[in-house]
Formats: C-alpha cells, structure tokens, sequence
C-alpha cells in the first residue's frame, strides 16, 4: 500500500518550502512577470506607486501636455483623460508583433512621453461612455478614410 | 556592464557588454544600427523614471532599451 516511507516532519517541511521555493521562482520568472518587472524598473516613482496602487499608471504627452492613463492591457488600454479627471476618448496603439502586457505598457509610455504626435497619428481611437456623467456615446471615432 | 534591451515575445532579450571593450562597444553599435534601421525605437533613462527616445548610439548609456515599431490597434 504504501511504497515511499513517511518522511520525518522536519524533513517534509523543508521538502515543502523547497518545492515553494521553486514555484515561485517559476510565476517570477514567466515572460509577462519579467515584462512587467522590465515596466516598473523604467517608471517614475510616482508613476510606480500609481501603478501599484490602482493598476495604471498617468503619463503627460510631451507635444499637447495632455494626460493619458495607461491600463493593465496590450489593446485599448490607453485613455485620454480631460482636466476633470474624465475619460474622453480610447486609444489603440501597441507595438508591432506580440509583445507581453509589462512591454506593451512600457512602449506605450516612452512613445506618449518622448514623441506623442507620431504615437497618435498610427492610433485607432474610439469613444469612452463615462456612465459617471452619462455623456457620450460608445463609438468608434477613427477619421473616415478616404474611399478610393 | 552596460546593457540592450530588446523587447521580444519572450519579454525581453538582454545583450551585456563592456563600454570599455573597443570591440564590444563596435558589436554594440552595430546591433543598436540593425534594429533602429527595422524599425525599432530605442530609449534610455535620463533620470528617475524621465525616458529619451535616441537616434544614434550613446556609447554612456547603462540602458537602451528597443521596441518594435508602433501600430494602430
């Protein structure tokens, strides 16, 4: 019935912190925990708190000084945030290929803070419903393309 | 040892290298010509948190870091 020996307690134990050691080792070391890892190594310290705090993290566009809120997520992850503190439009833009979410976030940022209007110009953007000040409809608001 | 970042599916590859090594600076340079020549953007920190988008190799830089080109989603 039984094939393996009961192990002492002293030693079960240290089996069992070894075995947690190794396992969380393993969650630290999978790509999205190194991408994210890689973000919080390149945010600004309050930035950092934010992110930590509630998930997401402001940065202030360097050509309109807009502010825009960046979300946990690779699509549709990019608010761009009013004096009110209000969502005004959704913005879609990620780099090229399949990136984990720490990286997406982290492209999203230096391309915001360091040349926002070329950032905005391949963005697709869409319409935020803020249900706080029920203004607005949900919608996509890409500029119509020319048809050829 | 200074260090290139380049974004990838895997997270990131890390590529370190001696400034001091004439060679590995010249290898260094080379990779930081390859991948901003397809498309990549390359970054570095210039204060806590502050990023700077460069166009040519900082040989000082501790950190570059590279993304792919951006698309709209």
């Amino acid at each position: 019935m039984f094939l393996f020996p009961r192990l002492p307690a002293t030693r079960r134990l240290r089996c069992e912190a070894l075995r947690e050691l190794y396992r969380s080792y393993r969650s630290e070391n999978t790509c999205e925990a190194r991408g994210l890892r890689l973000l919080r190594e390149w945010l600004s310290p309050c930035q950092r708190e934010q992110f930590n705090a509630q998930g997401h993290f402001d940065v202030i566009g360097c050509d309109s000084g807009k502010k825009y809120r960046i979300h946990c997520g690779t699509a549709m992850n990019v608010h761009e945030i009013d004096e009110a503190g209000r969502v005004r439009l959704g913005l879609c833009f990620a780099p090229k290929g399949s990136l984990v979410t720490g990286d997406v976030m982290l492209a999203q940022k230096i391309a915001l803070e360091t040349f926002e209007r070329r950032a905005l110009a391949v963005a697709n953007r869409c319409l935020i419903v803020d249900l706080r000040s029920n203004a607005g409809r949900a919608g996509r608001a890409n500029t119509p393309r020319p048809s050829t | 040892m200074a260090m290139q970042i380049v974004m990838d599916h895997n997270g990131d590859t890390r590529h370190h290298f001696d400034p001091n090594d004439a060679d590995a600076l010249a290898k260094a340079e080379r990779r930081f010509k390859e991948l901003t020549g397809q498309g990549f953007t390359a970054a570095v920190r210039i204060a806590s948190g502050e990023v700077a988008k460069i166009s040519s190799f900082n040989p000082t830089a501790e950190e570059t870091l590279f993304f792919p080109r951006l698309i709209g989603g």
